[in-house]
């Protein structure tokens, strides 16, 4: 049906050279463009420390992954990587709602700042009649 | 002194009636503020800072969230309010998911 946004973020070998992960990459976006998936951004994170160690692993190298796509697509890739040699972890989280209701959330605030900053302005003028009225 | 006070409590029904409404909401004492121990009111940080959404890649702002054993904490902890404190925990254990925090300290 329509197309959502989702993020996957990936973990891979951190004994893997740069060019391999790059590859390996290159290999991810290859599956979601191959399910008529359309990548947006891919953010290479670099070796980072793990939290907890995965499987012997204590650094990883992070790679996200933000496309469009139908749904379908998330089941195929994540199958894929499953078994991909060196991706130690992967997630997925679908954003479009979140990040639209942010943004509804950012543009009902500018409004709800506006009408305030309007009443905030039209205090004063019934200020000075108060005070007329108190003398 | 203490008769006094029993006086001014005779006095205080008699005022009530007199319309001296000073004494009153001095001697009722209800709304007195200083009777409570001063307890800075916590914001939620999120609400404050105008953040929509939790990112759990944001590590640094999760960290803040969470002592050093990882634990998620109670809202009464930060002060969050309830709905974003909802996100932060989706946000914490969607970061535990891809070890960007830890579930327990080694």
């Amino acid at each position: 049906m329509s197309d959502r946004v989702y993020e996957i973020i990936f973990i891979a070998d951190p004994n893997l050279a740069e060019p391999d992960v790059d590859a390996l990459t290159t290999h991810v976006q290859g599956y979601v463009e191959k399910d008529g998936g359309r990548i947006q951004k891919i953010e290479k994170w670099g070796k980072k420390r793990l939290a907890y160690v995965i499987g012997k692993h204590r650094e990883g190298y992070y790679v996200l992954i933000v496309f469009e796509g139908p749904g379908s697509v998330v089941k195929e890739v994540e199958r894929r990587m499953k078994v991909t040699d060196g991706i130690v972890k992967f997630l997925t989280v679908r954003v479009d709602e979140d990040l639209r209701k942010a943004e509804r959330r950012k543009a009902r605030r500018v409004v709800e700042d506006e009408k305030r900053r309007g009443r905030g302005t039209s205090r004063p003028t019934p200020g000075p009649e108060g005070e007329g009225v108190a003398l | 002194m203490s008769s006094g006070g029993f006086g001014g409590g005779g006095r205080f029904g008699g005022g009530g009636r007199g319309g001296s409404d000073k004494d009153k909401g001095g001697r009722g004492g209800k709304d007195q503020g200083k009777r409570y121990f001063f307890r800075r009111r916590k914001v939620c940080k999120f609400c404050a800072d105008k953040i929509d959404y939790i990112d759990y890649k944001d590590v640094k702002v999760l960290q803040a969230f969470v002592p050093e054993r990882g634990k998620v904490l109670p809202r009464r902890m930060f002060g969050t309010c309830a709905e974003h404190q909802r996100k932060l925990t989706l946000a914490i254990k969607r970061a535990r998911h891809i070890a960007l925090l830890p579930f327990a300290a080694e």
